[in-house]
């Protein structure tokens, strides 16, 4: 063979190769990585899928096997879980029950969590493990296929050490700048499409938007809502959406301190749910880059469930005539109800988990109750913790939030927001509906079966968003990525941290 | 002796600043321990849990008390342990504050290179377009927030011209966009004040009778116009480059670059106090350094000016 066919057959071969051995970069927000005992480096927040977890929810939130093939319940507090039998870490040494021990145990002893303690993890062969939390807990299952559950080699760490059994073997960490994985040629599942992978942390969604539009990553991850068109008008870029995963909602405040009493009257809870248009919202303000919501809880895990809730739709005659018949009328023409001589004033507080995500929802909730005689305040809270301390102090009266639905359990939110019973801080003190709601989470709590647990956080949740009104469903939120057109195999979870790559080609 | 005596005098400036620093974080709502627990917790943390952890972090002693054993700390080297990131402070500003020197370093040689010399050229030829240039540059650029022009720029050389990166740090490249958005913080006040200074200056008696004795006119400007016309204008110039390195944080959050700054707001946010706190004391120790040195300055371009305020002449 000449020496230029030789050569031309290398650069064909090259040229080959490469269109399939391709890396991808991909833009996301904050770095939110540990690097102390509690080190959680390419687990939670972003998931570089470095590690696996002994069970997976899977976009449509049912739990499934990955580590581990099979599970069963023993009486009175155990799972017991069967493991795959032909798994190798990134540094080839054999997957065991020995080094799912280790992990949780390393997770425990950083933060007890999950009800589980030192002695929760026992070895009952190789393959063979039982977990017994020290309170019953029968959602165990649905807890550790949250990335925080990820599986270690015995003796690893996720900074000095990082051995897992994912898709993607860790390469280098540059905190608050980058992470970069690479193919793991001996993964067990379906091996990784992609070369390798670099997460860039880029804090601005405006800067991520930039970057895709300049080709400097292939992947932005979180787009504004409002802001997708700009990426959709662009030559060779795409949007693609999950499922929803996350919701907005107003909670009301039904035990507020002086001068934020006014949720607890019924009537005005009634009138402002039937008062906002979640329509204009979502369509108009977001271009439909959300979805109108009833629930506080994807449809899918509510399953058969999920009509039981309604939610309240739009009515503003309805919500003046329940005002009017409340007593609440403008006596004195200046536009704003009143009642014994108490104006309608209310108060949104907006912080959590920022107050940009909301933009700009509160101020058309605050022009559409305007419309039926209530004058609103919007509040805005820099940031988490001042939220946190106007909600101890039980200032306001109705509460923005964004909250997500990382994990398969119907009742992981209901129970923590508004059981009377919850530990969760100031929640339940200012959100509690009453002993009626707290029945459904116990039903919930004691519940074997995935239908009845679906069937009691349904109930629940119908008894504060359509009975109550103390829980204003505003839309069902996606996951939004900006990618190039060329991009294929994504499918966006809507549990971010739950989001797999390997499917993943260019 | 007059620079020790001077150094002496900053003890207690910096101990006020100090106590600033320390008292405005305790100011703001919100409670560390809440959110250090909630780090602990699989959702927002039970009230037992968060005694717990003030009880840990030293936080249920009275305010004076953790003060005394802060400052305490700081003199000894331990800037105390991040509440975010379970890290060293010191280590991790240590870590970041580089990048942010580099970045306000930058900044600073655009402005006390670009203003003064535009400031020069305005006011040598006052009334001309580089002088109307000039002051619509500045009137611009301090009208203009930072990161606007961030965005612009990277839209314009990142977006369309592809000639820099859009954000991240690595090579000089990624330098360019975020400095000069970042030099907007002083170039303008910068290059106007050289402009007022310089024309007061050269109205002075003492210029006209430099020229009358034959005095070459670029000789008189240099010497002479420019020695004096830069006093107000090295005052600025240094006490800008702390403002540079305080208001990087938006432009590093803008560009993606990490430094202390974007470190700073997540601590802020968090109420991470060991942080918030040390690092203020370590910007305003920064601007107390800073201060000095322009008084070092001073005695330089003046020699009737001198850090030994006995000896000074009234000028």
């Amino acid at each position: 063979m000449n020496t230029s066919l030789r050569t031309l057959l290398i650069a064909a071969c090259l040229l080959f190769t490469s269109s399939f051995a391709s890396e991808l970069t991909m833009a996301v927000p904050n770095d939110g990585y540990r690097t102390d005992e509690r080190a959680n480096v390419g687990m939670y927040p972003l998931n570089a899928n470095i590690y696996d977890t002994l069970v997976y929810v899977s976009p449509d939130y049912s739990v499934e096997p990955m580590l581990a093939t099979s599970w069963e319940f023993i009486e009175p507090n155990t799972y017991r879980f069967f493991l795959r039998e032909d798994v190798v870490f990134h540094d080839g040494s054999a997957f065991t029950a020995e080094d799912v021990k280790y992990s949780i145990d390393r997770v425990v002893a950083a933060r007890p969590s999950g009800g589980l303690g030192a002695d929760s993890v026992v070895i009952v062969d190789d393959y063979t493990l039982d977990i017994t939390p020290e309170s019953p807990n029968r959602r165990l299952l649905q807890q550790l296929t949250h990335p925080s559950w990820s599986i270690l080699a015995s003796g690893a760490d996720p900074v000095t050490n990082p051995i897992g059994t994912g898709p993607f073997k860790y390469v280098e960490y540059a905190p608050e700048e980058y992470i970069t994985v690479t193919r793991n040629d001996a993964y067990w599942g379906e091996a990784a499409q992609l070369e390798g992978i670099t997460f860039r942390f880029i804090p601005d969604p405006n800067t991520r938007i930039l970057a895709l539009q300049a080709g400097e990553v292939d992947v932005a991850y979180d787009l504004p809502r409002e802001q997708t068109e700009d990426v959709t008008g662009s030559n060779g870029l795409s949007v693609t959406t999950s499922q929803v995963g996350a919701y907005a909602a107003l909670y009301v405040n039904v035990s507020g301190n002086e001068g934020y009493e006014l949720g607890s009257d019924p009537a005005v809870r009634a009138a402002v749910a039937r008062a906002i248009d979640k329509s204009l919202i979502v369509d108009d303000v977001w271009l439909g880059n959300a979805t109108v919501n009833s629930s506080m809880i994807p449809e899918r895990i509510l399953g058969e469930f999920s009509s039981v809730v309604q939610g309240q739709a739009y009515d503003p005659e309805a919500a003046e005539q329940i005002l009017g018949d409340a007593g609440w009328v403008d006596s004195n023409g200046d536009g704003t109800r009143d009642k014994n001589g108490r104006e309608l004033n209310l108060t949104m507080v907006v912080g959590f988990p920022n107050p940009d995500i909301h933009r700009p929802m509160p101020e058309i909730v605050q022009a559409l109750l305007a419309d039926i005689g209530i004058n609103m305040t919007i509040d805005i809270t820099p940031d988490t913790a001042s939220y946190d301390a106007r909600l101890e102090e039980g200032s306001g009266d109705l509460w923005a939030e964004v909250g997500n639905q990382n994990d398969a359990n119907p009742c992981f939110l209901p129970n923590g927001l508004f059981y009377s019973q919850s530990p969760w801080g100031a929640y339940p003190l200012r959100f509690a509906p009453g002993e009626d709601f707290d029945v459904f989470i116990e039903q919930c709590l004691a519940a074997t079966t995935t239908t009845e647990v679906a069937e009691a956080a349904a109930n629940a949740m119908k008894l504060i968003i359509d009975d109550e009104n103390v829980v204003i469903p505003i839309a069902g939120i996606f996951r939004i990525y900006g990618h190039r057109d060329d991009i294929s195999g994504f499918e966006a979870h809507p549990s971010t941290v739950n989001q797999r790559w390997n499917l993943v080609s260019q | 002796m007059a620079f020790v005596t001077r150094l002496l005098q900053l003890i207690p400036v910096w101990l006020a600043i100090s106590l600033l620093a320390f008292g405005l974080g305790h100011l703001t709502p919100g409670d560390p321990a809440r959110l250090v627990a909630a780090q602990l917790s699989d959702g927002p943390p039970s009230n037992e849990l968060v005694a717990r952890v003030r009880t840990e972090l030293g936080l249920d002693k009275p305010l004076p008390i953790q003060y005394v054993y802060w400052l305490g700390n700081i003199v000894q080297g331990d800037w105390g342990t991040s509440f975010r990131t379970g890290n060293a402070v010191l280590t991790e500003l240590v870590r970041r504050f580089p990048a942010t020197l580099r970045l306000a370093a930058l900044a600073f040689v655009i402005s006390v290179v670009v203003a003064p010399t535009l400031g020069v050229l305005a006011a040598l030829y006052k009334g001309s377009v580089i002088d109307q240039f000039s002051r619509l540059l500045a009137l611009v650029g301090a009208s203009l927030p930072s990161f606007w022009l961030a965005f612009m720029l990277i839209i314009v050389f990142s977006v369309n011209l592809k000639w820099l990166p859009v954000s991240g740090q690595g090579s000089w490249q990624h330098l360019i966009l975020p400095a000069t958005s970042l030099s907007l913080i002083s170039l303008p006040s910068l290059m106007r004040l050289t402009r007022s200074s310089l024309l007061d200056v050269l109205q002075e008696d003492y210029l006209r009778t430099a020229q009358a004795k034959g005095l070459r006119q670029r000789w008189v400007i240099l010497k002479h116009a420019l020695r004096n016309a830069f006093i107000p204008v090295v005052t600025v110039a240094g006490m800008s480059l702390g403002h540079l390195l305080g208001g990087a944080a938006i432009i590093e959050i803008v560009f993606a670059y990490p430094g202390v700054g974007k470190f700073l707001i997540d601590s802020i946010g968090n109420r991470d106090y060991p942080v918030i706190q040390a690092y203020v004391l370590f910007l305003g120790t920064i601007f107390v350094v800073i201060n000095l040195l322009i008084d070092v300055v001073y005695t330089l371009l003046d020699p009737r000016i001198s850090l030994d305020q006995k000896h000074a002449q009234h000028v």
